[in-house]
């Protein structure tokens, strides 16, 4: 059986939260950003796919799209996904701020 | 019907997952590019300037650089793009799992399967792999939380290429991609032109993609595909009968087999060694030769990062590896001397060989011998 102290000290399980820069808000606020360039990234990508699949087809007008009236159940769960954006993009920061040591804020 | 086994991610999955693609080349290529270059013109000079001497070695090296924020950005980005990675791929899995696992148990049922799957009674996972969640993927590689469970190596299966191509490693691969096993069959043949494989052992198999590539390459052969996690090897089952390729495949110690000596004349594996431990390759070597025909060649292609190979730089961004990506083997694997640990594990001092290889832009390390 292999023994353990084969090993170097590697990270903990599950660890996601360990900070690079002296101050771990900024490491934060950088994991921020990158998340919501990709999401960014994502929708552009999303609307381009949408948007060359109705060319040519003629289903939608623009004019049609910026007057559309959402279904209740489709607003409802756009709602759910502003909301866990927003929990990905500041719920760590808040958590970290939230747990922060007294000694640590100094 | 029955479902294809496979990762299968939706429009905005795969633009999330190519994103991160994207991200870690540029944090690979971009950022690492300027910081070898911030090191080498000013961190380096400097500190030789003061100290009277160059750095000594990488640890030296990484005391100097931990203070650099351009270094921490380094870190921070790349240790975010790996929570992103895990994370996105989980939402594909997430989505998928119920169905996937019912289209692996059709195809391991059906009468009209091509190939075989063989799990051993009690899991034969050993450390690292044991205990490591390697590359932080959550829960590690072998670990099962329903009956049949093949969610561990669809989350595999759908950071392989990506991760390796923005290491500038991945020869351009797609989703399920077999070209490294195609490389590593190229390189076999031009090894051993003489040689035409009756059965080949492919070890650390993983997820079964390469293995493919072998039955693809080499038809007439017998391809088995052995790994010690039971859902990577359920989950290759599923794929290579979901492909059409008649490939067997087995939950296995690549350290300890139960095939009968002189089983195989090609034994192949890629990035097994240096998720092992040094007593793991010497045993892994040791069944190489136990298991290999007269005449047969045995071929492994790991990481290429030799500390005598690259700069001081790269040792210290390798070396990051170790202490925050799962990576606990990875500065142990290159620090070994490949050839001697062959000699050492029986093969002929002769035909026994470590070398780099350019293949494209990028430089793989093949390591291996002929009986």
């Amino acid at each position: 059986m292999t023994k353990m102290t084969e090993f170097p000290a590697g990270p903990k399980p599950g660890a996601r939260d360990t900070s690079f820069f002296d101050d771990p808000m900024i490491d934060h606020l950088l994991r921020a950003v990158v998340t919501l360039t990709m999401e960014l990234s994502v929708t552009r990508e999303r609307l381009e796919t949408l948007e060359l699949s109705l060319q040519g087809l003629s289903v939608v007008e623009r004019a049609k799209l910026d007057g559309f009236s959402l279904p209740p159940e489709t607003e409802q769960a756009r709602g759910r996904h502003r909301r866990a954006l927003i929990e990905a993009i500041l719920g760590p920061m808040v958590s970290r701020l939230a747990t922060l040591d007294l000694a640590e804020g100094d | 019907m029955t479902s294809a086994v496979g990762f299968q991610p939706n429009h905005d999955e795969t633009a999330r997952q190519a994103f991160i693609g994207s991200l870690k080349e540029f944090i690979n290529f971009k950022v690492e590019t300027r910081l070898e270059q911030r090191f080498e013109d000013d961190l380096h000079p400097a500190w030789a300037a003061r100290h009277g001497r160059p750095l000594a070695d990488r640890d030296e090296a990484g005391a100097v650089l931990a203070q650099q924020p351009l270094y921490q950005l380094w870190e921070s980005l790349t240790f975010h793009s790996q929570n992103l990675m895990w994370s996105a791929v989980q939402d594909t899995t997430d989505r998928t799992i119920e169905d996937q696992v019912g289209a692996f148990r059709e195809r391991a049922a059906s009468p009209e399967r091509l190939g075989s799957m063989r799990l051993q009674d009690r899991l034969v996972v050993k450390a690292p792999i044991s205990t490591t969640e390697i590359h932080r993927q959550p829960g590690g590689y072998w670990r099962e939380t329903r009956a049949d469970d093949i969610e561990t190596a669809l989350n595999y299966s759908g950071t392989v290429d990506l991760y390796r191509n923005a290491k500038g490693m991945g020869a351009g691969g797609k989703l399920g991609s077999d070209l490294i096993g195609r490389l590593l069959a190229s390189v076999a043949k031009r090894r051993a032109p003489d040689l035409d494989p009756k059965a080949i052992l492919d070890m650390g198999c993983g997820t079964g993609e390469q293995t493919l590539a072998y039955k693809r390459v080499f038809p007439d052969a017998e391809v088995t595909g052995i790994d010690c996690a039971r859902p990577f090897i359920r989950f290759a089952h599923g794929f290579a009968e979901s492909a059409g390729e008649a490939v067997h495949f087995a939950e296995m110690d690549a350290g300890e087999t139960d095939f009968p000596d002189a089983s195989f004349d090609l034994i192949v594996s890629v990035i097994l060694f240096h998720e092992t431990s040094r007593a793991q390759v010497r045993q892994i070597l040791g069944e190489c030769w136990r298991l290999l025909r007269p005449g047969g060649l045995v071929l492994h292609l790991d990481v290429p990062y030799h500390p005598h190979r690259i700069s001081l730089l790269k040792q210290v961004t390798n070396h990051w590896q170790v202490r925050h990506n799962g990576e606990p083997f990875w500065s142990g694997f290159t620090a070994l001397d490949m050839r001697e640990e062959l000699v050492a594990a029986g093969f002929d001092p002769a035909t026994a060989f470590a070398d780099h290889e350019q293949a494209g832009p990028a430089t793989y390390f093949f390591f291996g011998g002929r009986k």
